[in-house]
Parts: structure tokens; sequence; C-alpha cells
């Protein structure tokens, strides 16, 4: 009886399993696991334009890493982009768009969260094309509307200052993911610390470096993870508004992947070059999981609250 | 149509439609299905398959039959021609072929390559009372191995437009002003010239732009690059070529145009819409594009719409020959209806091209979009010859060459305008510029490319 107890039990365990982690699995095999695979497989075939597949070749990694002159330049570039857009942005913007609206009164800053989640909340088209009419580098461009009415000189973002304007377009919209989450856990940081602090005789200044800052550690380090990862692979602003130029300005690895495979049709060096992208992306992660110790983050709390 | 064309289409269709049916039972509805990029510019490419149907419906009905033909289209977002094809060679790979499709001439061979597009040399030579009166060099855009892989649906001549009012302005003669064709068709005027020209016009405060270019990539610079005696092909290969020297001498003369005012260094910056408005509004002298530009000038406002106010306001001349004495360069780009040989109606559906191939049917396409016609039949039709713009660049024609039917065109033109962005926007030299298209090409076309010098 005991041991069909048991063997019900192991069962109900399985059944549960399926039930419950069966469709988180099958999306995790379906678009994160099968995608790598499938990209391998055809990183290693002379795969073109028609998508057949013909033969086995390494002839696509012999071309990357001996006569892809772009590869080294668009890493950089790649590098730049991600550094400048997080730490002017999307922790750093993000932060202090969190301070000053969590300072503000609750409506103000409620307002003012809501202005800078609009480039989020537009379709990535209109946002761009709105962008590409602000820059136009004749008088027809907003910014350069501006600019002559103010006397100003006319600019050309796009081509004196393309890594700026990249930056900023996407900056944009990716500080206010930053400035949600820093919201939210700034919120839940216990009030009597700051009233305590403020007795002290601490300014607001102080409160931020010593209570704010410290409380919010764990978001900090979770946006930089998450936000590096995400900009090493987006690259469709940067394809709508600049279209990874002028020259090779603007094509930062994700794009320049993008391009050689659909733009080239080279759909097998495309994904000879993402599979980079993948190892690259990992490497980060866990670099970036062991300099931010991010699994004190994940460990179970110590106090249990009942 | 003649009653002769008539019979042939009632003949042909109901030997396609009714194979040994003597009574039909069930009327059999036909569906065609045409691919073509959405592209404002040329709405009546797919129109015309569609009235072509409709044709041979009424012929079906006539004759008694219930069977009728219907064209389902597919219009594809594609930002240009180049991404449109593209896309159609992934919906062939995934089976979602379509039996007819619009396809910019140059990737016939792509096509024709991977077994996509049908050779139509039969089906032409079994219907010459539809293809006789089709205008010969157009043919030449269709070939692939020597064999025509598609009809052509339009033509047209690129050129650089110049505005009279500011020679005027600067001093220059009427003489001179419309003595600049011919002596750009003699060889006299060099493309050199035409940028010390555009300098005087610029310097002398007549414009804020002297030389404007289309702000992406496309068929243009082969036509200038042509004046510098750049031929993409070696005809007896088949292979893509690049000269070197040829390169050089293009590319000094991007350089000299951005380091001298001439082009703005950013022309590759701007939008389409504030290139187009450029000419219209009078703040370059030149602009480097097509016929099909010339009703969209005109309504800018760059003159009253008549061929008289038109053509004392702006001047059309080919690209100039880079050294004195020599040829001047044009470039016709035909767009191309092509036959899916899997197509299980694929004689259906060439017998539609076939009908929306006459001038019946191409000529309003033609005149409305600023295209020249593809039969010598249609400059006789009221419509075209109300249209002035179309017999006069009809002119250029004879100078005109086409982009090579290479299957790897698409990289080799991607290649040569990162290389002119480059140089003209000061990031690289010449030299580096020359260095780049090489290795470009030769990275990525391997063997399909000859560097040649």
């Amino acid at each position: 009886m005991s041991a069909d107890l048991i063997t019900q039990q192991k069962r109900r365990q399985r059944t549960n399993f399926v039930i419950f982690l069966g469709p988180a699995c099958l999306l995790l095999l379906m678009f994160f696991v099968l995608p790598v695979v499938v990209d391998i497989a055809v990183a290693f075939t002379d795969m073109g334009r028609t998508l057949k597949a013909g033969e086995f070749t390494f002839e696509n990694f012999e071309r990357m890493f001996t006569r892809d002159r772009r590869l080294l330049k668009t890493l950089t570039l790649t590098f730049i982009y991600v550094l400048g857009t997080l730490a002017f942005f999307n922790v750093t913007f993000g932060l202090i768009l969190a301070l000053v609206t969590t300072a503000l009164p609750s409506r103000a800053g409620g307002f003012f969260r809501a202005v800078w989640l609009l480039p989020r909340m537009s379709p990535s088209v209109v946002y761009a094309l709105l962008w590409a009419w602000a820059i136009d580098p004749t008088e027809r461009g907003l910014i350069n509307q501006i600019f002559l009415a103010l006397g100003i000189p006319i600019l050309d973002l796009q081509n004196d200052f393309p890594m700026v304007l990249i930056i900023v377009a996407n900056g944009f919209i990716g500080a206010s993911m930053g400035m949600i989450i820093f919201t939210s856990a700034i919120r839940s940081i216990p009030e009597h610390l700051f009233h305590a602090a403020r007795t002290d005789g601490a300014g607001g200044l102080r409160v931020v470096w010593h209570i704010t800052l410290p409380a919010i550690r764990w978001p900090i380090s979770f946006i930089t993870v998450y936000q590096t990862l995400s900009l090493l692979v987006s690259f469709e602003y940067i394809w709508l508004i600049t279209d990874g130029g002028p020259f090779f300005d603007t094509t930062v690895y994700a794009l320049y992947v993008y391009k050689r495979a659909f733009e080239s049709g080279q759909y097998a060096y495309g994904a000879t070059l993402a599979l980079l992208l993948v190892v690259i992306g990992v490497a980060a992660s866990m670099l970036m999981w062991r300099f931010l110790n991010m699994k004190a983050l994940l460990q179970e709390p110590r106090i249990e609250v009942h | 149509m003649s009653m002769m064309k008539n019979l042939a289409v009632l003949g042909l269709a109901a030997t396609i439609l009714l194979p040994g049916q003597i009574t039909p039972v069930t009327a059999a509805e036909i569906e065609i299905g045409l691919w073509t990029r959405a592209d404002r510019s040329g709405p009546l490419r797919a129109g015309n398959i569609v009235a072509a149907a409709d044709t041979v419906n009424k012929m079906l009905a006539a004759a008694g039959s219930p069977d009728t033909v219907t064209v389902s289209i597919h219009e594809n977002n594609a930002k240009g021609f180049d991404a449109d094809a593209l896309d159609l060679m992934k919906a062939f790979a995934a089976n979602k072929a379509p039996d007819i499709y619009v396809a910019a001439h140059e990737w016939i061979g792509a096509f024709a390559e991977a077994g996509y597009a049908m050779n139509l040399e039969d089906h032409i030579a079994a219907n010459p009372e539809y293809y006789a009166d089709v205008i010969p060099v157009l043919w030449n855009a269709t070939l692939y191995l020597g064999k025509r892989h598609a009809i052509p649906q339009d033509s047209e001549i690129r050129m650089f437009f110049y505005n009279k009012d500011m020679l005027r302005q600067i001093g220059k003669s009427e003489d001179f002003i419309e003595g600049l064709p011919a002596m750009v068709e003699s060889g006299e005027f060099t493309i050199w010239d035409l940028s010390s020209l555009a300098k005087e016009v610029v310097d002398g405060g007549a414009a804020e732009y002297g030389i404007v270019h289309r702000p992406n990539v496309g068929p243009d610079f082969l036509m200038t690059m042509a004046s510098f005696g750049f031929d993409p092909m070696d005809e007896q290969t088949g292979k893509l070529q690049a000269s070197r020297s040829a390169l050089e001498g293009f590319l000094s003369w991007i350089k000299w145009n951005a380091d001298n005012g001439v082009t703005p260094s950013n022309n590759t910056s701007f939008s389409w819409d504030t290139i187009n408005h450029l000419l219209p509004e009078g703040k370059t002298f030149i602009k480097h594009h097509g016929l099909w530009d010339v009703p969209r000038q005109i309504r800018f406002g760059v003159s009253e719409d008549s061929e008289e106010a038109y053509t004392n306001t702006v001047g059309w001349v080919h690209s100039p020959a880079a050294e004195k004495g020599g040829s001047p360069a044009n470039l016709s780009h035909p767009i191309v209806y092509a036959v899916n040989p899997g197509s299980e109606h694929a004689d259906l559906a060439a017998l539609l091209v076939a009908i929306a191939s006459q001038p019946y049917f191409n000529t309003p396409h033609a005149v409305t979009t600023g295209h020249t016609a593809i039969m010598h039949a249609q400059s006789g039709m009221p419509a075209y010859q109300e249209a002035w713009a179309l017999s006069r660049g009809a002119k250029l024609l004879p100078n005109a060459s086409f982009m090579p039917n290479h299957t790897q065109i698409g990289p080799f033109n991607q290649a040569i305008y990162k290389g002119i962005q480059g140089v003209e926007t000061g990031r690289i030299s010449v030299e580096e510029g020359v260095d780049f298209i090489l290795d470009e090409l030769e990275s990525e076309l391997g063997d399909d490319v000859v560097i040649l010098d």
C-alpha cells in the first residue's frame, strides 16, 4: 500500500512538473535553445540568398577571423555604444529621473515619469521617423529650425556626431526602464530611514548617498546587466535612424550581423557572426554576474517573516 | 488589339484552361499569384496584370467558358528593389512563390540561376504578335546566359537635371545654356567641367549646392562611374569586374565635389524628401536622377506644367565623359515581369504578362510614372505623344547601358556606395576608398569578381 502511495506521489510529482514547468521549458527550448542550435548548424553551411544549404564548411569562420576587416572596428564601436548608453542614460539618467521624480510631489512626479515613458510607448518606426525629421541636416529639420530661429548655425548630427545621436536616441527610451525600476525600489525603502537621516542633519545629497543608493544597489546591478545584454543585441532604432552610417560609424555589431545576413543575403555568414554575438553575450553576463556579485541578489533571504 | 491577337489569346487561353475538356462540368477559378513591391511609382505594374486577366476572362465568357482567371496580388513592403528581391527569394525557398513577379532587371540573373525565372525564349518565339515590336535594346536587360528570362515592363533614362535660370544668373549666354547638352554629347564638355560650372554657380550665390545625388544605394552611381570608364561586367567571362584606375578617377571626382562645396559632404544624410525638394526650390544647380522625377519636379513647383516652361528652366545632360573627346554615359534600369517556372499555371502566367505588356496597357503606366515605352508602337499613341518628357527623354536612350544581370550585383553596388559615402563625408581618402571597395568586393564576392589594373 505504502509502495503504491510512493509511486502515486512520484507520478503526481512528474505530472506537476509537466503541468507547471512544461510550458516554460517548451518556450525556453523553442525561443532560446533551438535558435542557437539552428544558428550553429547554419554557420557551418554555405547558405545564401536562396536559403539552400549546400555543403558543410568552415569557410565562414575562416572569413570571420581572417578576412573580415570590419569585425574589430564594429566590436569597438559596439563597446563604445553600449558603455555610453548605459553610463549616460540607461543607468545614470534613469537613476536621476527616479531620484528627482520621487522627490517631487506625487502628481508632478507621476507626470514627469509619464512624459519619459512616451518614447518607450511610441511604435519604434514612429519614434525613428520623428528623429529622422528632427535631425534632417537642412533647415527642414526640427532641431535646425530651432537653431536658425536662435541664430545658431545649422547642425548635422548624423554626419558630425553619429555616435552621440544613436546613444541619445536609444538612451531616451532606455532611461525609462531604469526610472521605473529605481522608482519602485526607492519607494520600498522604509521612510523612517529618511526621517532619521534628516533628523541627524543630513542634506539631500547625503541622504541619497548614504540611504538611497545602498538600498537600491541590487536594482542598479540588475539594470546594468539587463540593459547591457539588451543593448548588445538591439539595433532597430540605429537601423531606422542612421542605417549604420555614415560609412560604418554607427554599424554596431548586431546591425552588422543583420546587414550581412538579411541585406546581403549571406545567411550562413550572418549566422556565424551571430554566433560570436551569443558568445560575447554569455561572456559579458558571466563577467558581470561575477563582478556585480549577482549571486548574492538571488540567494534565499536570511530572515523569514511569518 | 487586332482580331488576330484576340483569336490567338482565345486559342491559347482555351488550350491552357481546358485541356481535353469538351464540356466543362464545373467552372474553374484559376488564381494567379503576383508579387510586386509596394511602390507608388508604379501601381500599374500590378494593375496591368489584373487588367490582362480581365481581358482573358472576357474572351473566355465570349467563348462560353465558365472558367475565370483571378489575380491575387502580394504587395511587398520593401525599402527598395534589392530588399524586395531578397524577400522574394525567401518566399521561393518557403514554397510561397508567386506565379508572376515584378523585379528590377539586374536580379534576373540571380533568379534564373536559382531556377526561379522561366526561360521565356520559347514563349516569345511562339507569340511574335505580342513581342515583335519590343524595342530591341531592352531585351539586353532580360538576358541570363544569353537567354531571355523576363519581359521588360518599362524603361527609363537617367540624367543630370540642371537649372538654366542659375546659369543666366551668373551671366552665361543662352547659346552656352542651350548648347550644353550638345557639348556633353560630343565629349567636348567633361564631367570635371560640369563640376567647375557647378562651383561657379555656388560661388556666384545662385545656388546653395552644386550637384546632389541620391542618398542611398542605386544605379545612378554606375552611370557616373561609366564616364570614368568603369565597366562592371566582363561580357566574355560573365564575371563582375572593378577597375582600380576607374575607381580612383571616380572617387577623386566625388572628393573634389565635396571639398569644393559642389556636393554637400553629408549628401548621404539627406532624406529623399529633402533631396527631391532641392531642385524645385532652387537650392541646387544639378540633381542626378531619372526621367520619372520630372512630374514630381513640376508638382513641387520647378516650373509651370508645360513643355515650354519646363525646358526654359531645366535642362538635361548625360553624365559627361571624364576626358575631352570621350563618350558620355547614361543608364536605363528597366523593371521586368518574370514567370515562376515551377508554377502550375506558368503558361497562363506568361500569357497574362504578354497581354499586360501591350501598348494599350503599358502606355498608361509609362505616361503616369514618367517611364519610357517598351514598344515602338507606343510612341504613336496620343497619350504618349502628349507626355512630352518621355519623347524628349527617349532621345538620350542611345547612350544607355544597363546594370549587369549578375547574381552578385546587390553586394557589388553596396560596396561601391559605402566607398562613396566614406570619401564624400571625409572619413577616408580616395586611396583608402579604392582599397575599401576592392577589399569589400574581394571579401564579399570572392571568385565572382575580377580586379583590374
